[in-house]
Formats: structure tokens, sequence, C-alpha cells
């Protein structure tokens, strides 16, 4: 009992620890915005607030509304904005879009998350379980050529940068055999609605993004879950076991268990690499998600839509970083033991 | 002194002749580690010497835009009707150029702030790792990104260098703890109770025992390089002044339509193979190069 209230203890100080430097690094990715927002070449707030000025606009209001479009004032310190700026964003107030007029960033880039979240999401289910099992094969028989195939194939996969992988695979797709479509997310012929007609289009429409992904992912996981798998098959209670005599099939479910613990760590930095490739992967395939809109909104210049979907793709990315390490915490009984000890 | 200078400089003459017959030994086991040797090498060939065999600017033969693959073009030609594969060729220079710039500048700066951090311990290393903890963190793409709104990397040195300033954090976290655990061993408490320098005991006890992980961490750092600037210009973030495989891609993607029709195909998949060969290459001397150095990866 006592051992397990001091285990809670420490994975609340590494939790405490961890959230203390996430937000240190989220400050600073917001700095980084506010201040590439701020320096933008043509200054457009200034020659928005010009231009509304020599609209006939009061300056007071011209000043209010160019803050309710970028987040902050168009004069003043930098200190001053940097302040307004920062109070916007602890309201999740993140200026207004260009693109989109008149509707909040927040919104926009609300609806364009699910475009990102559930394709990543089946992409790395995908690649998960595939490249576990594919894993546990390259190390069975990682003295053979299939073996050996097994392991170059992810070191390929795992190498080659995500936009080559969805090039090709939409080379082959939509222009060699075109079977799939190229781009969107569901036919414009169809409603979005229940019917069977358009969720069948839209998982059409989805399945090169996914496939990508679960490409992409595919090669982490064989390679990780194959070296997991060599190290345990060489621990002391796999060697009792084969010398208690006991069934093939028995130690391989015990070196399963094993070695697939470190890999769910894995997972969730895996999720966060993702969703950087997701500005690839949605350039190619035009899908409405956060990589996309960022991708659109520099070329649009419309800087507070760059801005917010450049903290949103970051934040994701820092806090799967943080859960990673909490579940290597949880799961890894040695670094849980060094947890307790200091 | 001298005395002392001639049979190490003896010894270490065989030394390396020993490490270049391990090497060689190590290359001829598998045969694709030379074919990825030879991949690496002709990249740098091309690179060096491959504007030097076409004429500047390119023809262009007008009669033949996106023309199928042929004798005469084996790639096919692009919008403008020059050969694809002059392309691939010449647009090698520039990325391996960045390649090459980004290398340096990852492995000097990771190197040494790896080196200090792990031999200076306490304070300083506190600071270095947490800052090189939130550069590993901050995805590297979207800040590329945001960043090309307000400075236009487009030179190759240039783009080299924002690379390699935004790349150094992998490399330093390797040798800062490789430093750790040679600096507890026997050779380097030996180095400190002869009472030799700290200059010495970095340049020449703890760096050469560290040249393999450098070694191989700038070859990841390449091929990340690569990768970064050809997506980057893939995007169409940067204004295109030279050609280069991202260039290329960007405008077979995005102006041929290669997702859509077949014509501007070929002209796609020419800088894709350039890219997975590249990848294939560096790949498998990265496996050679971590037998030759890990004595325990050998399989007998």
């Amino acid at each position: 009992m006592a051992l397990h209230r001091s285990r809670a203890r420490a994975v609340a100080w590494r939790l405490a620890g961890h959230l203390a430097r996430g937000f240190v690094m989220i400050l600073v990715v917001t700095t980084i915005s506010f201040l590439i927002i701020r320096n933008v070449p043509g200054n457009p707030l200034a020659a928005r607030y010009e231009k509304l000025v020599e609209q006939g606009m009061a300056p007071d209001a011209a000043a209010r509304a160019v803050e309710v479009l970028y987040g902050f004032m168009p004069q003043g310190s930098l200190w001053d904005q940097y302040v307004g700026y920062m109070s916007g964003l602890a309201r999740f107030d993140l200026g207004e879009s260009l693109m989109v007029p008149g509707s909040p960033v927040s919104d926009v880039l609300l609806s364009a998350t699910k475009w990102t979240v559930l394709p990543v999401l089946a992409g790395t289910l995908l690649s998960f379980l595939v490249g576990v099992v594919m894993g546990v094969y390259a190390a069975i028989k990682r003295s053979g050529v299939l073996g050996d195939m097994l392991a170059i194939s992810g070191s390929l996969l795992h190498g080659v940068p995500q936009y080559v992988l969805a090039l090709l695979l939409g080379a082959i797709f939509t222009t060699l055999i075109p079977i799939l479509p190229a781009g969107g997310t569901a036919d414009i012929l169809y409603e979005p609605g229940f019917d069977a007609a358009y969720i069948g289009s839209l998982i059409e429409h989805a399945t090169l993004p996914v496939l990508t992904y679960a490409l992409a992912g595919y090669g982490g996981w064989i390679l990780a879950m194959k070296s997991s798998v060599v190290t345990v098959l060489g621990d002391d209670f796999i060697l009792a076991a084969e010398l208690r005599g006991m069934k093939r099939s028995i130690i391989f479910r015990y070196v399963a268990r094993n070695a697939i613990l470190p890999l769910f760590t894995i997972l969730a930095l895996s999720l966060g690499l993702l969703f950087g490739g997701s500005i690839f992967i949605e350039r190619i395939f035009n899908y409405p998600g956060l990589g996309l809109m960022l991708i659109d909104s520099i070329n649009n210049r419309d800087y507070a839509l760059m801005g917010g979907a450049f903290l949103l793709i970051t934040v994701a990315i820092i806090v799967a970083n943080i859960v990673a390490d909490l579940l290597y915490t949880v799961i890894d009984p040695r670094v849980r033991g060094e947890g307790e000890t200091a | 002194m001298s005395v002392t200078v001639v049979p190490a400089a003896g010894a270490s003459a065989t030394v390396r002749r020993n490490f270049w017959r391990g090497v060689w030994r190590v290359m001829r086991r598998k045969p694709s580690r030379m074919v990825g040797a030879a991949i690496v090498a002709g990249f740098a060939l091309m690179g060096i010497f491959g504007p030097l065999l076409y004429p500047d600017p390119l023809p262009r033969d007008t009669q033949a835009l996106y023309a199928p693959p042929s004798w005469r073009h084996p790639f096919g030609t692009d919008f403008e009707g020059t050969d694809v594969l002059a392309l691939v060729v010449t647009g090698a220079r520039y990325v391996l150029l960045t390649a090459a710039v980004t290398a340096v500048i990852t492995v000097v700066l990771g190197t040494a702030i790896g080196l200090f951090s792990g031999f200076k311990r306490g304070r300083w290393d506190s600071v270095l790792m947490r800052l090189t903890d939130m550069k590993l963190t901050i995805p590297g793409l979207p800040l590329l990104l945001v960043l090309s709104t307000i400075w236009k990397f487009t030179g190759a040195i240039e783009m080299g260098l924002v690379l390699g300033l935004l790349g150094w954090g992998g490399v330093a976290r390797a040798v800062r703890s490789q430093t750790l655990s040679l600096r507890e061993r026997g050779f380097i408490e030996a180095a400190r109770g002869l009472g030799l320098s700290t200059g010495h005991i970095v340049g020449r006890e703890l760096l050469p025992s560290m040249a393999p992980y450098i070694a191989m961490n700038t070859l990841i750092a390449v091929t990340g390089a690569v990768y970064a600037q050809v997506g980057l210009f893939f995007l169409g973030v940067l204004p295109f002044e030279a050609n280069n495989w991202g260039v290329m891609l960007n405008l077979a993607v995005f102006g041929g339509g290669a997702l859509t029709t077949t014509a501007a195909l070929p002209y796609l998949l020419a800088p894709l193979l350039a890219i997975l060969l590249l990848t294939l290459g560096i790949v498998l001397v990265v496996d050679a190069m971590d037998e030759i150095f890990n004595p325990r990866l050998r399989e007998e």
C-alpha cells in the first residue's frame, strides 16, 4: 500500500514537472508566432488600419477592427501588443480569418481539426496492428532472408519522407490505375448526412490519406517491435521457460506481452509525428485539415489563421510528447522504480 | 618527446590499416552495403560534376512538351520541353550543397554543445539540455513554414543555415550521453591522472572514440536536410530561384497535374526516384557503419 502511494506520488511529481515544462514550451511557441505575425513584411496590420481610416472610419474604431482581426492592436509598444495577443489567446480568441470572412479563427480551426484527427487515428491504428505483427515475425526470422527483407522494408519506409509516400500512392491509385479520388473529403454530389452514399464517398476519399499515414507509421513500429522482441528473447525468464520445456506458443505469448509494453510510448510520439506530417498529406490529397489550413493561410496571407493553425499543430505535438513520457513512467517498471528512489 | 611520437604514429597507422580492413570485411559480407556506398558516391559525383555536363540554361524542345519517356529523354520532358533527367542531375547540386551545409553546422554545433554539456555537467548542462529538449519538441516543419513568411531563405547556403540551426538537437543529445558514459571509463581517468590538459582529453581521447556516432548522426542529418528542403519547395512557400528536386515536384503536381493525368507522371517520378535512391544508399551505408563501429552487432 505504501509502495503504491509513493508510486502515485512519483507519477504526480513527474506530471507536474511535465506540465510546467509544457507550459513553458507553449509560451515559447506562442511568442514565436506573435513575433512572426508582427514582423511579416508589408505590415498587414498597419496596412489594414490605414485602409480603414481612409475609408472614413474613426481611428479608434479602425484600431479595434484590426484588433478583432489579428488579435492585437496595430499600434502601441511591442510589450503592449504582446500582452494583448497573449490575453486574447488565454480566452481562445485568435482573431478573425480573412479567408473565411467574418468567422473567428478558432471556429475555422475547430472544423478543420476533425479532418486531421480522424485519418491520423485510423492510419495509426492500422500501422500499429500490421507493424507489430510484422515486427514479431522479423525478430523471429532475423537471420533469414525474409526477416532481413522485412527489416529493410521497415528502415526504408521509416526513412522515406511522408510526402514521397503520398505522391507515390497518389501516382499509383489516382493516375495510373484511377480507382480512388484525387482529393477532397467527399463527392459534392452527395448531401452530407447519415446515408450510405455519402459515407461511402467519405471513406473512398479518406482511403489514400489513411493509407499514407499507415505506411509512414509502419516502419517505426516494425523496427521498434523487432528490437523489443529481440531484447526480450535474450532475457533469462525466456530461457528458463524454454528449459522447463514450455510449449512454444505459450513462450511466444510471454515474449509478445513483454515486448509490446515499451511500444505504447511510441504510440503517442507517432501520433504527434503524423500530426506534423498532415501538412504534406493534406496538401497532396487536398484534404481540408489543419495542415492544409496552415499552407492555405500562408499562401493567402491570412496571418491570424496561420498563427492559430501553427499553435494548434505545435501544441498537439508537445502534448503528445508529454503523454508519451508519462506513459513511459506508468508502464515501464524500471523507470517507475527510479522515480520512487528519487 | 620525439621518441614517444614516432611509435605512437606507427601504432596509429597500424590501427588505421586494421580499421580499413574491417571496413572491407563488413562491406564484403553483404553486397547490399557496397551498393549503398556506390549510390552515395554516385550522388556526390552528380552534385559536384552534374551541372558541368549540361549547357546552361538547359536546352528546351518546344515541340515536345511533357514528352513521354524515350531514348532521347529517358524520363520525358517537362512543361517547357526540358529534359527531366537533366533537371534531376543539375538539381542535385542545390540539394546536396544544402545538405552539406546543414551537416557541417549540425555536427559542429551538436558536437560542441554535447561535449561541453557532458564534460562540464552541472548548471550549464541542465540549461543546455533544456534548450535541446525544447528544440527537439518544437516540430520543425510548421516552424519552417511560418518562418518562411518573414524570411525567404531560398539560397542553398541560407537554406542549409536555417536547417542546421534548427537541427543540431539530436546530435547534441547523442554526443552528450556518449561523453557522460566515456568520461567514467578508465582511459579518460588515466589521462586525467596524468595531468593532461582538458583540450587534450577532449580532442585526443574523447572525440576519436565518438567519431563513429557523430558520423552516423551526420548521415541522418543529411537525409533530414534533403527531405526538409525538398518538402519546403514542394509545398511552394518559398520563391523558386534555381532548379531543384522540390521545385520539380511542385511543378509536376500543382502545375502539371501529375496526380490526375499521366502526361506529367515521369516528371513527378524522376525526382521521387532520386530521393528514394539517395535514402536507400544512406540507409545501407548507416547499416554498414553500425556494424563496423559496433562489434557486438557482428553476426559471425
